[in-house]
């Protein structure tokens, strides 16, 4: 088992993006002199990180990172991680855990936008609030997340599970805007409240235990259903879509 | 710079040379008979050795091409390169930067690009695009398909009104030629309609498109310039159309000596046979039976290969139904009193039947044209493919033992449907030169230019691929052929080098070909009442406003002027 500690120095400078697909267990495993671009300057992990090693290298399995500091701006951690644990104690920053496709990562404060999106596999947990496109798909592309399971316990931005294909998205607080549009497959649950949910959906089962805001009108209502404590009104649609198959369950919504 | 060229092994159809080992001189920019002093010496090595390549019915540059990239930023996820020394960053696939586009270009050896279509109020975001493809002349057909002006003239019977019409118009916006797509059915467009074939009147008008066809070929070619008229047929992509195609053709007179009279492009998509999908089939062979004994009319392929791409089109109600086909994402536009158009995002298949039908039809029309002069290698440029598809297509020409092992990867059903199977014609390099730039240079009137062939005197656009003709089976080893032509050792662009192995050498290097009739003050429409009248009754803009500004928007101009018979 290694675990690598990463210890972000004071003296970087909070305003500057890192852009640090570098922090994986795949490529950490194996080697930690790698480089990151900081703004637009190239430069070693070490000069960014104080970095601590415990541990022998056995593979990206059995590798776990460690992320200490307020991390809000560095970019892309945990980028195509296949296996392996990543654990950051505090905020992330944008396009953490994109594309993933197994191992876990686990955020202790906030995520930025686009956390976990287009991953194959893998779990993510964020404790705290997570931002725009959680859980959703690249600009214009036709799947987003295929798999895996994705947790906020706090609430999440707009577009949250847009286009999603597959896996389960869960959020504990409320969403924004447009969640859920164009979904085509996997489960989607948030307990709190939100906004114009589903749009264009095709197929795939999402469920909003909270209320409804401005809820789209091509949604037909077949019945209603008692899940988990929740009464909950089900509706199929998005009648938009010439076969839709998907199912939408709310537990009290108002007309747009 | 001056440059020798030792070794070239070089075919030129123009000049009737067929694979002789020989040495060019480049001086300021063009060809010449004697030595240059100090020159530069490029050594060729026995490669293959032709005139730069010209593309004749593309879409690189313009609104539509742009809305695709809004559209689609997913296709800028690939085809992505950092910035390197010379060259800038670039994305994108079937519709990648301008930059993308042009260097790629450049490492397929070609220098001259036609823009397929331009509507003339959007003429300025197409040459500002043209001014950042920096390796490439451009040319720019200017759309001709819902012109009321025009229209009204030709439904008159006033044929020397509509060419001082069309005059005036491709001297504004700066255009090469006349582009007709789809006939009059942007004006049905307009109105939630298409056109059905050519021989019915369209309301408010009472003029066919037959007329309509007619009118502008006999305006063209009463202004002479270099490029005939550039026909898209009507009824495009739908099953049984390659009647309405030949009866086009049938509508075309044998009236210019030096080229043909009438340009059919994309004809793949024109040859369907059949009364609906279930009984889709090729009719490449009348088609092209007919082309082969009117020399007035050329056409190129169209071909379509499978894979991702983007359509783009002025033909509206087309991409409305293939958007309803595909129930993906739609874009379309409609420009004022001049035309349409209409983009969505397609996947040709190779499991699907009718996309398997469609990829064979291209490929007939190209082996049953008896006269390669008469048939150009295209893909029309995203709509059937992206461009740098044209290597594997040269190689499914030269080889007939590619084109089976790829037949055996089609649907099943596309052999009772197709003739591909039989026909053993395996193109020769002559051939596929003339396919690629020398015919392209003639259907264009480039010959004169100096564009399309190595003589004494010519531009000196020289593409040098490595590959040696005379050591080379292209039937057997087809991988290699394809592999040459996707990267050149070097691109020469008027004396420029521009490109050497896959490392861009030059930039900036661009003109634009436009055209001016010399028309007789009784015909300058620029006083003409009516005409000023239509722009401050209908128009979004003043007249005085309406015509692309030379200086600030076309990086070279290289300005044509015609003789005209008004």
């Amino acid at each position: 088992m290694r675990r690598v500690t990463l210890i972000l120095r004071e003296e970087v400078d909070p305003y500057l993006p890192i852009e640090a697909e570098a922090i994986s267990p795949e490529i950490l495993s194996k080697n930690i002199d790698v480089s990151v671009f900081v703004g637009n300057e190239k430069k070693k992990l070490k000069e960014v990180f104080d970095i601590r090693v415990d541990g022998e290298a056995a593979g990206p399995s059995a590798t776990e990172i460690v992320m200490v500091g307020d991390c809000h701006q560095v970019k892309r951690v945990g980028e195509y991680m296949t296996n392996g644990r990543i654990i950051i104690e505090e905020d992330i920053g944008m396009h953490c855990g994109d594309f993933m496709d197994g191992g876990t990562i686990e955020i202790g404060g906030n995520a930025g936008d686009w956390l976990g999106r287009e991953m194959l596999d893998g779990t993510i947990i964020c404790h705290g609030n997570a931002g725009n496109y959680c859980g959703s798909g690249y600009r214009g592309g036709r799947k987003g997340v295929r798999g895996g399971e994705l947790l906020v316990e706090g609430n999440v931005g707009d577009y949250c599970a847009e286009c999603l294909f597959g896996g389960l998205v869960h959020v504990k607080g409320n969403a924004g805007i447009h969640a859920g549009c164009n979904m085509k497959g996997g489960k989607l649950l948030i307990e709190g409240d939100c906004l114009m949910p589903c749009g264009d959906m095709y197929a795939g089962e999402a469920t909003i235990y909270g209320h409804v805001t401005d809820f789209l009108p091509t949604f037909r209502e077949t019945g209603k259903v008692t899940e988990s404590g929740h009464q909950l009104i089900v509706f199929n649609g998005d009648l938009a879509n010439r076969n839709a198959k998907g199912t939408l369950r709310v537990g009290s919504f108002e007309r747009i | 710079m001056d440059y020798i060229v030792k070794n070239a092994w070089v075919i030129d159809p123009v000049n009737k040379i067929s694979g002789e080992k020989m040495d060019l001189y480049v001086s300021n920019g063009r060809i010449t008979d004697e030595e240059p002093k100090g020159a530069e010496i490029i050594d060729a090595g026995g490669c293959l050795t032709l005139p730069g390549g010209i593309d004749s019915h593309t879409h690189i540059c313009g609104t539509k091409v742009n809305f695709g990239r809004y559209m689609s930023p997913e296709d800028m996820r690939a085809g992505r390169a950092p910035r390197r020394k010379g060259m800038r960053a670039v994305s994108g696939y079937s519709i990648p930067t301008t930059y993308g586009n042009s260097y790629r270009y450049a490492l397929m050896g070609y220098t001259t690009l036609t823009e397929g279509a331009m509507a003339p109020l959007e003429a300025r975001h197409t040459h500002e695009e043209f001014r950042s493809t920096p390796l490439q002349d451009g040319l720019i057909l200017t759309l001709f398909d819902g012109d009321w002006g025009v229209m009204r003239a030709i439904a008159a019977g006033d044929v020397k009104r509509a060419a001082a019409l069309i005059a005036w118009r491709l001297n504004a916006v700066k255009g090469y030629g006349v582009k007709l797509t789809n006939p009059l059915g942007a004006e049905l467009w307009s109105w939630g309609k298409n056109v059905d074939c050519i021989r019915k009147p369209i309301p408010y008008f009472d003029i066919s498109p037959a007329e309509y066809i007619k009118g502008v070929i006999e305006a063209n070619e009463m202004l002479g310039l270099p490029h005939s008229v550039h026909i898209h047929c009507n009824n495009l992509g739908k099953p049984g159309n390659y009647t309405c195609t030949i009866g086009t053709m049938g509508l075309v007179p044998d009236l210019n000596k030096k080229r043909q009279t009438a340009y059919m492009t994309h004809v793949q998509f024109h040859s369907y046979g059949g009364t609906g999908w279930k009984d889709f089939c090729s009719r490449a062979e009348p088609v092209t039976n007919y082309v082969n004994q009117h020399p007035q009319i050329t056409m190129d392929m169209g071909q379509i290969m499978f894979g991702r791409t983007t359509t783009m089109t002025a033909d509206g109600p087309m991409e409305f139904n293939l958007y309803r086909l595909h129930q993906d994402k739609w874009s379309n536009h409609d420009v004022e009193m001049e035309t349409a158009s209409g983009v969505i995002p397609v996947i040709y298949r190779r499991k699907n039947l009718v996309n398997s039908v469609m990829w064979s039809i291209g490929l007939e029309l190209a082996l049953l044209t008896k006269d390669p002069w008469h048939c150009l290698l295209t893909t029309d440029n995203p709509n059937g493919a992206p461009f740098v598809k044209y290597p594997e297509i040269i190689g499914l020409l030269m080889s007939k033992e590619y084109r089976d092992k790829e037949f055996a990867t089609i649907h099943p059903k596309t052999e009772s449907r197709v003739v591909l199977p039989a026909l053993d014609r395996e193109l020769t390099f002559d051939e596929i030169a003339v396919m690629t730039r020398a015919g392209q240079a003639k259907a264009l009137g480039l010959l004169d230019l100096g564009k399309g062939h190595l003589g004494f005197g010519a531009e000196a656009d020289i593409a040098i691929y490595p590959i040696k003709p005379d050591k080379i089976d292209p039937s057997k080893e087809y991988a290699e052929i394809i592999r040459s032509f996707a990267q050149t050792k070097y691109t020469m662009k008027l004396g420029v080098l521009i490109s050497k192995e896959d490392q861009i050498m030059a930039d900036n290097q661009n003109r634009t070909f436009w055209c001016s009739p010399k028309v007789p003050a009784k015909y300058d429409m620029s006083k003409d009442p009516e005409l000023i009248h239509t722009f401050n009754r209908y128009y979004t803009i003043r007249m005085e406003n309406y015509p692309v500004d030379e200086d600030y928007y076309l990086r070279k101009s290289m300005k044509i002027e015609t003789e005209t018979t008004l």
